[in-house]
């Protein structure tokens, strides 16, 4: 009897979406996207789009933005080493894994502690006054 | 259940893609920058390969592009004879350099003050951005075109590849320090700075070299004429496309080759991994970028990755997609044919 080649079953891996393309209209860089500057400087620039956001709107921009901004600071810091100054004055060093969806909890591995190193540990966000890493 | 990849394809390019760089890790993500013969290159966001915007203005094919670290600059090389840096975020031109021929290559400082420019006039340029009015200043010493500039070490030392030497020049001096004749033309040229690694591709080999003295370190050599080679930034992992339309995945350790991936319709013009080392971009003959993930399975960017209890079909993601029919789902994933039982894709009206 002939051997048929045997491959493991393989799932592909699943995708959100597509990547978007250019729009066809524009050369991009929109004037709203990411990078752009929050509040307008001075004279908007004739032909732009005249939108009169309400302070409420820009300020959910603007916090859309930091949130975003946050949550791509601890993408860079995966895998870094990161000072965490705790309560009491309790300064420990550790390398930062994950964190939980809510941000209440980091997951850190090699937890150097005053007695000790930690091989796995949980750090309470509500413990951590403020940590600092070099990306 | 074991995962397969699923590259992301970024269209919009019309021509051959034949350079991609990566910016730095910014606090808006990491960018990417693909040059390509249309004449017009495109910024994207790194990890997911959405179109940002495309650079208008130049006349001709476009050979080289690069960003500087935190994206806020784009340089491009092109046929037109010039080279021209760019405000990232806007997309504006800031400055056209005028050569005297084709420019092939182009290199940011550390610090975006200082723009290295190489050729088909087989000189090295190095332009002060503060003061674009000034004249450059040039090497010579190449005889013939220069495919590849680099700063290396800490910018006080560059690297440029013409066909067939590398060689490595002080900055302060201008003067050549060494360099390394190949009996093949080189097609590739890579600097890593932490560990100071030169990764040079010609014919099927992929090499690695010092960068500050050019001693070799290792080579391997690939099944098919490799065209770029990137290494991770952990330095576990290489990657390498070329002629065959397939990229490789070696151990950087043994050598090993541990997978190939079909899925571009021509040939591989350039890979990139990212800064983040999560995932890599090649661009190729057929006018796409893809971008695979560095660890097949993991959720990042627009990958998902599902556990085996969450759902019943595994193929397709559990929230629904607007944007994505089924059918371009499954053609995603047809792709990559490596296995025997990936699904025929569907005919596309």
């Amino acid at each position: 009897m002939a051997r048929t080649m045997q491959t493991p079953l393989t799932i592909p891996v699943p995708v959100l979406r597509l990547p978007r393309g250019p729009d066809g209209l524009s050369r991009g860089f929109a004037p709203d996207g990411r990078r752009a500057p929050l509040m307008p400087e001075g004279p908007e620039a004739p032909g732009s789009a005249v939108v009169r956001d309400s302070r409420e709107s820009q300020e959910q921009q603007a916090r859309a933005a930091l949130r975003e901004r946050y949550l791509r600071s601890l993408l860079a810091m995966v895998g870094h080493q990161v000072s965490f100054t705790l309560h009491e004055g309790v300064h420990v060093t550790a390398h930062f894994g994950a964190t939980d969806l809510d941000v209440a909890n980091f997951y850190v591995s090699q937890l150097q502690t005053p007695i000790g190193v930690q091989a796995e540990a949980l750090l309470r966000c509500s413990d951590i006054i403020a940590y600092s890493f070099k990306p | 259940m074991a995962m397969r990849q699923t590259p992301l394809t970024c269209s919009g390019h019309t021509r051959p893609v034949v350079d991609l760089a990566f910016s730095g890790i910014t606090p808006y993500g990491y960018f990417l920058i693909s040059a390509c013969k249309d004449g017009k290159p495109m910024l994207r966001q790194g990890d997911t390969g959405d179109w940002i915007g495309t650079f208008l203005g130049h006349k001709g094919a476009v050979w080289g592009a690069t960003l500087n670290k935190d994206a806020t600059k784009a340089a491009t090389a092109a046929a037109d004879f010039t080279a021209k840096v760019w405000d990232a975020v806007s997309g504006d031109e800031l400055m056209t350099l005028a050569h005297k021929h084709i420019v092939k290559t182009v290199d940011f400082t550390q610090d975006s003050n200082y723009l290295l420019t190489g050729g088909q006039d087989k000189l090295l340029r190095i332009y002060d951005l503060n003061k674009p009015e000034a004249e450059p200043k040039e090497i010579s010493g190449h005889t013939s075109g220069i495919k590849k500039a680099l700063w290396c070490s800490e910018d006080k030392q560059i690297l440029s590849a013409d066909d067939k030497t590398v060689r490595l020049w002080d900055h302060a001096t201008m003067t050549e320090v060494k360099s390394l004749t190949f009996n093949m033309s080189v097609s590739s040229m890579e600097y890593i700075p932490e560990g100071e690694i030169l990764v040079i591709t010609y014919g099927r080999s992929i090499a690695f070299h010092s960068a500050v003295s050019l001693d070799p370190i290792k080579s391997f050599e690939a099944p098919a004429t490799i065209n770029s080679a990137s290494l991770h930034p952990e330095k576990e992992f290489l990657v390498a496309g070329g002629e065959d339309f397939k990229l490789y995945k070696y151990d950087y350790n043994s050598g090993e080759e541990l997978e190939s991936y079909k899925g571009h319709f021509g040939p591989i013009h350039c890979v990139r991994f990212s800064p983040d080392g999560e995932l890599y971009a090649s661009g190729s003959e057929d006018g796409t970028l893809r971008l695979w993930q560095t660890v097949v399975g993991k959720t990042y960017g627009l990958w998902k990755c599902v556990l085996p209890e969450d759902s019943g079909e595994l193929a397709k993601p559990k929230i629904s997609f607007p944007e994505t029919t089924e059918e371009e789902l499954e053609e995603i994933a047809s792709e990559n044919s490596d296995s025997i039982y990936s699904s025929t894709p569907e005919v596309k009206a």
